[in-house]
């Protein structure tokens, strides 16, 4: 096999976990570079770049995208659930009766509770082993008003039944590809509930318990080599100023649980209509 | 490492995985964080210099002055990093 189209391939391969914006300019420098490499050590200089790639993936800088600044904010967030709901209700509606298996699997807008209902039920039996495997929720050295728990508890209970269209859309069209390949609808079905139903908890306790807004701006802090010495992991702020949300990198009998710290009133300087100032000096305060 | 490097005149991403005999996959990452940090700053190098050495572009990176005061302080802190890079380079 030629190595110089060996090399090409696999930077082409690392430049897909770049972030999109930065990309075109990642390939150049690499392959720049590469143009001095001798022939001998180019395929390993080449795998760096997977390494590399993912480190600007998990530190772009970039101004959010619009769907994750969409999510930041809890309206925003269930307005979000909402369409894709519609939408997937919509398709499970005019999908045709599978050829085979049950034909109650044909719904129509009527039967669509009922369907959702099912899936809930299902749901129910997978929220304790997701909620175990991700650990408990954040500490928070002074508690939440019953208030601010009650909205929170809301706002993860609609969340919960807006995904429900959704999973039920999945199971439908499992349903209608199995005759034609067995095994993938299972497959399939087990890799979208556990990912939709770990992301509803996983966003949950990535909210601030305050203002429910997601968590941004996260960096890292500590490094694993110090693990037995120090906590490692990283923070991110709430974009309100209320508090930060620091989570531990590998988890540890000190550290098994997020921490919530909550900024108090002297920081709100720092904070002007829902931005950090941080963001103008590119500094981030601490 | 990498610091000393880059104000020893290895500029090039390349160029500084030679001298400190880091892995591409350790090097390039460590260089964009110290770029994110303030301590170097990069550049693309003029197409027509390029053109007329036949080769293509390259990226190089320069101390800034927040970088020069944190090598400093990091030569005061291990002297030995101050051998790292061979005398011959030092004016490039």
């Amino acid at each position: 096999m030629n190595s110089a189209w060996l090399q090409r391939t696999i930077l082409r391969a690392a430049s897909f976990l770049a972030p999109g914006d930065q990309r075109a300019e990642w390939l150049e420098e690499w392959r720049s570079e590469l143009w001095y490499v001798p022939r001998r050590g180019a395929t390993r200089f080449c795998l760096g770049a997977f390494r590399d790639a993912l480190w600007l993936r998990r530190n772009n800088l970039s101004p959010a995208k619009p769907i994750q600044a969409c999510l930041e904010s809890p309206l925003g967030c269930l307005a979000f659930l909402a369409a894709c709901a519609a939408v997937s209700s919509l398709i499970v509606a005019l999908l045709p009766a599978p050829r085979r298996g049950p034909p109650s699997w044909h719904m129509g807008i009527r039967e669509l509770p009922e369907g959702c209902m099912a899936t809930l039920m299902l749901s129910c039996l997978l929220f304790p082993a997701i909620r175990m495997a991700m650990g408990r929720a954040a500490a928070d050295p002074h508690p939440v008003p019953w208030t601010g728990r009650l909205r929170l508890g809301i706002f993860l209970g609609l969340k919960i039944a807006l995904v429900q269209p959704i999973l039920l859309c999945g199971l439908v069209l499992g349903f209608l590809i199995g005759p034609v390949a067995p095994f993938a609808p299972q497959v399939a079905m087990s890799a979208i509930w556990t990912f939709t139903i770990r992301w509803v908890f996983a966003d949950q306790q990535r909210r601030c318990p305050v203002c429910l807004r997601l968590t941004n701006d996260p960096i890292r802090i500590g490094t694993p080599s110090e693990t037995f010495l120090e906590w490692y992991g990283s923070e991110s702020m709430c974009s309100r100023g209320h508090g930060l949300l620091q989570i531990s990198g590998m988890p540890a009998s000190y550290s098994e649980q997020a921490q919530w710290l909550r900024l108090g009133d002297s920081w709100s300087g720092l904070f002007r209509s829902g931005l950090p100032s941080s963001e103008a000096a590119g500094v981030r305060p601490r | 490492m990498i610091l000393q490097a880059i104000g020893s005149g290895y500029i090039y991403g390349y160029t500084v995985m030679e001298v400190t005999g880091l892995p591409s996959g350790t090097v390039y990452p460590a260089m964009r964080r110290l770029e994110r940090d303030q301590l170097i700053r990069s550049q693309w190098e003029r197409q027509s210099i390029a053109d007329a050495a036949l080769r293509p572009p390259r990226k190089y990176y320069k101390l800034t002055r927040g970088g020069e005061a944190v090598l400093e302080a990091s030569r005061k802190r291990y002297p030995l990093l101050a051998k790292l890079t061979p005398e011959e380079m030092q004016d490039v």
